[in-house]
């Protein structure tokens, strides 16, 4: 496996990301909401704050990469 | 477990006091990559309209500069706007190679020379002006970068530059820092925190430069996504070159940035903005013309005579 083909389907991917992300677009208002509700006022933003919301997005991912790739 | 991809994002963290923050051989490789690109104008759109500016700018002194030198000028953005009456002749210098192989079309005569902002190869007293434009972020020692444009000034030259300020993609700091916290707990920064407006007053003066303007202007682009801001950047020369720039950003925080980018900062027609804040400067190198703040007590009129002013300006007029 050269490590040139390693990066151009790595950018290759990453490409494919706003299309993905486009069909997921409620599950990203969601975690977006629920990160910038954190910041708002003193709550302090800590880690996995937002881990429902961003599973749903991710999980939301995964599948429209799916069934993306045919 | 995501695999973790390797991104160089535009991002400077610039230290009080570091000496060399930024890879110069790797900036010359990224401005090298973006200039081979197949179609480079795609992404020159902020260049394009800061070099227009930077144009008007010189415009507005109304001189004609024997010989000028453009710093940092890329496919040369200014140049194109300007004609061989203001500017005769033309020294362009940029430290990637494959920019100044496909130079804008100007009809000023112009010279190209690869260079180092930071190691000017020419003689003192030699320009009766320096511009630049969006590539003086990117030097590791700006205080010397600032003293050889100073040196390599005429008496009564002038420097005309164009620098980011710091709410320069402020949208995509946030949503980087927001969203690596939540999802890894800590970040690092990825975006400079650039030279502030008094900073750079203080610098041109330290460097010599009187009579100083410092301006500033905000553009706001408008882009599908935050991953289309970030290849946009890429295109643009303008990724992370930082000695100490996070090697790796998760996917997985790229896609909640993404997330947080929109929600935090989308318009209502569901693409986001990306702001750059542009200081503008001019800086001019002593000479006995220039006019000078007079002596200390030479005042033959108070200020207390404003309210007077009306009455004394018909009297002078009789």
């Amino acid at each position: 496996m050269s490590s040139q083909g390693v990066w151009v389907r790595a950018r290759e991917r990453l490409r494919r990301f706003p299309e993905l992300l486009a069909g997921c677009g409620e599950q990203a208002a969601a975690y977006g909401k629920c990160v910038a509700a954190m910041t708002a006022g003193h709550t302090e933003l800590k880690k996995e704050a937002c881990a429902a919301e961003f599973e749903a997005l991710r999980d939301c991912f995964r599948l429209a990469a799916k069934k993306n790739l045919k | 477990l995501p695999r973790p991809y390797r991104l160089w994002l535009h991002s400077r963290p610039v230290h009080p006091g570091a000496r060399s923050p930024f890879d110069r051989e790797l900036k010359r490789k990224q401005k090298n990559w973006a200039a081979r690109q197949p179609e480079p104008e795609r992404c020159e759109y902020l260049r394009e309209e800061v070099g227009g500016r930077i144009a008007d700018r010189v415009f507005d002194i109304t001189r004609t500069f024997p010989l000028a030198l453009d710093i940092g000028c890329g496919r040369g953005y200014i140049a194109q706007h300007l004609t061989k009456e203001t500017i005769e002749k033309l020294f362009q210098t940029d430290i990637a190679e494959n920019a100044l192989r496909n130079t804008m079309e100007t009809e000023i005569p112009t010279v190209s020379i690869v260079a180092d902002e930071e190691f000017l190869p020419f003689k003192e007293n030699t320009f009766d002006l320096v511009v630049s434009s969006l590539s003086l972020h990117w030097v590791n020692d700006l205080p010397r970068a600032f003293s050889e444009i100073h040196q390599v000034l005429k008496p009564d030259g002038v420097f005309i530059g164009a620098m980011f300020g710091g709410d320069t993609l402020y949208e995509l700091r946030c949503s980087l820092q927001l969203a690596e916290l939540e999802r890894e707990g800590g970040f690092s920064p990825h975006i400079s925190p650039f030279t502030a407006v008094s900073d750079l007053g203080h610098l041109l003066r330290r460097a010599g430069f009187n009579t100083l303007t410092v301006d500033t202007d905000e553009i706001q682009v408008r882009y599908p996504g935050m991953f289309e801001v970030m290849e946009d950047l890429q295109g643009m020369g303008e990724s992370n070159c930082s000695w100490n720039r996070k090697p790796m950003l998760h996917r997985e925080t790229m896609l909640a940035a993404a997330a947080v980018y929109k929600e935090m900062y989308g318009n209502n027609d569901g693409t986001v903005p990306a702001t750059f804040q542009i200081f503008y400067m001019i800086g001019w190198k002593f000479h006995e013309s220039q006019a000078r703040p007079d002596q200390r007590g030479s005042a033959t009129v108070s200020f207390g005579d404003l309210a007077k002013i009306n009455p004394l300006v018909s009297e002078t007029k009789k």
